[in-house]
């Protein structure tokens, strides 16, 4: 994996690349025959079919099998997730803010014990077998973790040696990551002088000293700026197509969107959903059309509702409140919302704002749990813009 | 599990360390992070010398009756003070590992190695080693500057200074180790129970020289006020000073304790020891038991 050789060419994963880039293939293609199957599923974990189907084939990176964490002051922060993730995916969980994410994947790095239910690491128990877990997997912890005190080549140098990277090979690993983590005029300065993004890098680059088959990434964006997230998100867009399977965390929805092959959505310790991120997006119902209305009290969306049910426009579709207004999930939004605006206006309403566009997995979000990712920015619509606004902190 | 042999070998390239080899690893760090700290570096050079020129100027020539009366004959006041210098710069060092171990927690190293498969006992001892060469290295170069003090002061010769020679150095650096383990222990437990570097820094701080202050660090302590005297008694100092100091004048010089069961240096040394030594196993075992906890991977 991760690595330049001096002829300019990626060099593959030692393990058998065609075969890995078939899988990947098979999944892209079981993914795009789930977007049209629009599977709805009241709350529970949807799985595929197909999914299952392949999972004979293509070997399984993380099971977890009804896995709870509660701490000893009594919080539930994993309250039963079952998950199946196979080899070389790329995989995410999604949820705000103590959504019970980072206590899961630290169970599944070996950092925390479940309390219930078992999980399985590249086939090793996490409970029975830690250590076997923790040679086969790369863990990057939600705060960045570096020895700020020594070089960026250093870093790297011990993460190689606490790994028990093969001495001979240790030179060479080194300097392909510094070049995959775009660090190698930097190599010999000291982590203190690094930015955040930097410092992230580097984090990234020594989870992955030791060729793992599973790197876990926990919320690896959280408070960087956007130019930095994107590069990283190429590394690791990067480090999938080599091969290597990835568990990331995300409260950033459009990260999800844009790298996840699958995603479960979690909230309070449980997955309420997983899928690929369209038919995610396909369970919100059609498109999302917004409307922003001039004074937007509580009275006054009640009032749009109705008139928006009387004009028989988007019978049986969603109507939701916003901050601004109100918003409808339709299949015909596109078609049949200057009708609505038409009418809206007709019934004495002052439109000041109307957005009509696809699904996010805000939307989703709010289709799935009734409510927003984040407690902070209630009603928060991601715009399709590809900049992710920092306000889901 | 359905993973195929040939991918689980390739999952096993990286097989980790034996645990010799962990320590190795963590030992190596550790120093790299002392020597690149300018303040350990500035610390342990420039306070020896302030505290031995200073104290030796200050006190040296008021000192000469009270010592007389304790070590029986004319003695030099550096010689004397050399000891206490000796175990007030372990304290300090000893003081700074519990400060390394909660800024790694703090910036999240010490999660990335427990997630590591690195041995969990390594990761304790290896550090623990990294203090101890400090220490040994510290504790050199204090002897060593007391005895440039010493000959610029009064020209003695090295026989003087360091009456059992070789052997006394190593039997310093043995009782410094000895007495630094309790110290060490105390500002991982400190760390531990605070997990916050500026609290740690501060309790371990506060300790030295109060302890230093109260025991027969700087002066006999027969020379004390009554309560110091009391305190003096029971401060591991005192133990830790007073066996260093028999080592380099080569005889018994332990007061508190009227220990004659044994010829000369060896009444000091072997109670010193044995009150060391269970200091040791005491806040050892806590510290022991304290990070047990927090590298458990048990929720709490």
């Amino acid at each position: 994996m991760s690595g330049v050789n001096p002829e300019g060419t990626r060099i593959l994963p030692q393990r058998d690349g065609d075969a890995r880039s078939q899988q990947r293939m098979q999944r892209l293609s079981e993914r795009s025959h789930c977007t049209t199957g629009s599977e709805r599923n009241g709350g529970t974990v949807i799985m595929s079919t197909q999914t299952t189907e392949t999972s004979n084939v293509s070997a399984t990176s993380i099971t977890a099998k009804n896995v709870e964490l509660t701490y000893s002051d009594g919080t539930q922060a994993v309250r039963g997730i079952d998950l199946e993730i196979s080899e070389g995916e790329f995989f995410g969980f999604l949820g705000p803010n103590g959504a019970g994410k980072t206590t899961a994947i630290k169970t599944f790095v070996t950092l925390l014990q479940p309390t219930a239910g078992s999980v399985t690491v590249n086939g090793f128990d996490v409970v029975d077998d830690p250590r076997a877990v923790r040679t086969s997997i790369g863990y990057m912890a939600q705060e960045t973790s570096v020895d700020e005190e020594l070089t960026a080549r250093e870093n790297i140098r011990f993460a190689c040696e606490t790994y028990g990277v093969p001495r001979s090979e240790r030179a060479s690993r080194i300097d392909d990551l510094l070049a995959l983590v775009d660090l190698a005029d930097v190599a010999d300065k000291q982590a203190q002088e690094f930015s955040g993004g930097m410092k992230k890098r580097l984090d990234v680059a020594t989870a992955l000293v030791h060729e793992p088959a599973l790197v876990f990434l926990d919320e690896p964006t959280t408070g960087l700026d956007p130019r930095a997230r994107n590069r990283l998100w190429e590394h690791f867009q990067e480090i999938n197509q080599q091969g290597t399977t990835v568990f990331l965390t995300t409260q950033y929805l459009e990260e999800a969107d844009e790298l996840c092959d699958r995603l479960s959505v979690i909230q309070d310790g449980k997955l309420v959903a997983t899928d690929s991120p369209d038919a995610l997006k396909s369970q919100v119902g059609g498109d999302i059309l917004e409307i922003t209305l001039a004074d937007p009290t509580d009275e006054q969306r009640a009032h749009a509702r109705e008139a928006v049910r009387e004009s028989g426009l988007f019978e049986g579709d969603t109507i939701e409140f916003t901050n601004e207004g109100i918003a409808i999930a339709s299949e015909h939004a596109r078609r049949d919302g200057t009708d609505l605006l038409f009418a809206l206006r007709e019934a004495g309403f002052t439109v000041t704002g109307f957005d009509v566009h696809s699904p996010t997995l805000d939307d989703v979000f709010l289709a799935i749990t009734g409510e927003t990712a984040s407690d902070e920015t209630p009603n928060e619509q991601q715009p399709d813009d590809p900049v992710q606004p920092e306000v889901n902190r | 599990m359905s993973t195929t042999e040939t991918e689980r070998a390739v999952e096993q390239r990286a097989t980790g360390n034996s645990f010799s080899v962990d320590v190795w690893i963590t030992l190596k760090r550790w120093l790299r992070k002392t020597r690149r700290n300018p303040f350990v570096i500035f610390g342990a050079l420039i306070t020896p010398i302030l505290l031995l020129v200073l104290f030796s100027q200050l006190f040296g020539q008021i000192t000469g009756d009270a010592l007389r009366g304790v070590m029986g004959t004319d003695v030099s006041y550096v010689t004397y003070l050399t000891p206490a210098v000796v175990i007030l710069m372990a304290m300090e060092a000893a003081g700074n590992s519990g400060i390394g171990l909660v800024d790694d927690m703090e910036n999240g190293m010490f999660e990335k190695v427990l997630a590591s498969p690195t041995h969990r006992g390594a990761i304790f001892l290896g550090k623990a080693l990294s203090d101890m060469v400090l220490i040994i290295v510290q504790t050199v170069m204090t002897l060593g500057l007391g005895y440039v003090v010493l000959w610029l002061d009064s020209g003695g010769s090295v026989g003087t200074y360091i009456q059992t020679r070789l052997l006394g150095v190593l039997g310093i650096i043995a009782i410094v180790i000895v007495f630094s383990l309790a110290f060490t222990a105390f500002s991982n437990i400190a760390a531990l129970v605070t997990q916050d570097s500026e609290s740690t820094t501060v309790l371990v701080n506060l300790l030295p020289y109060p302890l230093v202050f109260m025991s027969n660090a700087f002066l006999p302590i027969s020379v004390l006020p009554e309560w110091m005297q009391a305190v003096a008694t029971v401060n591991p100092v005192t133990y830790g000073v007073g066996a260093a100091r028999a080592l380099l004048f080569g005889q018994d010089v332990l007061t508190v304790l009227n220990v004659t069961a044994f010829s000369g240096i060896w009444n000091t040394i072997v109670p010193a020891v044995v009150v060391l030594g269970v200091l040791d196993l005491v806040l050892v075992g806590i510290a022991v038991a304290l990070l047990r906890r927090v590298s458990s991977s048990q929720a709490s």
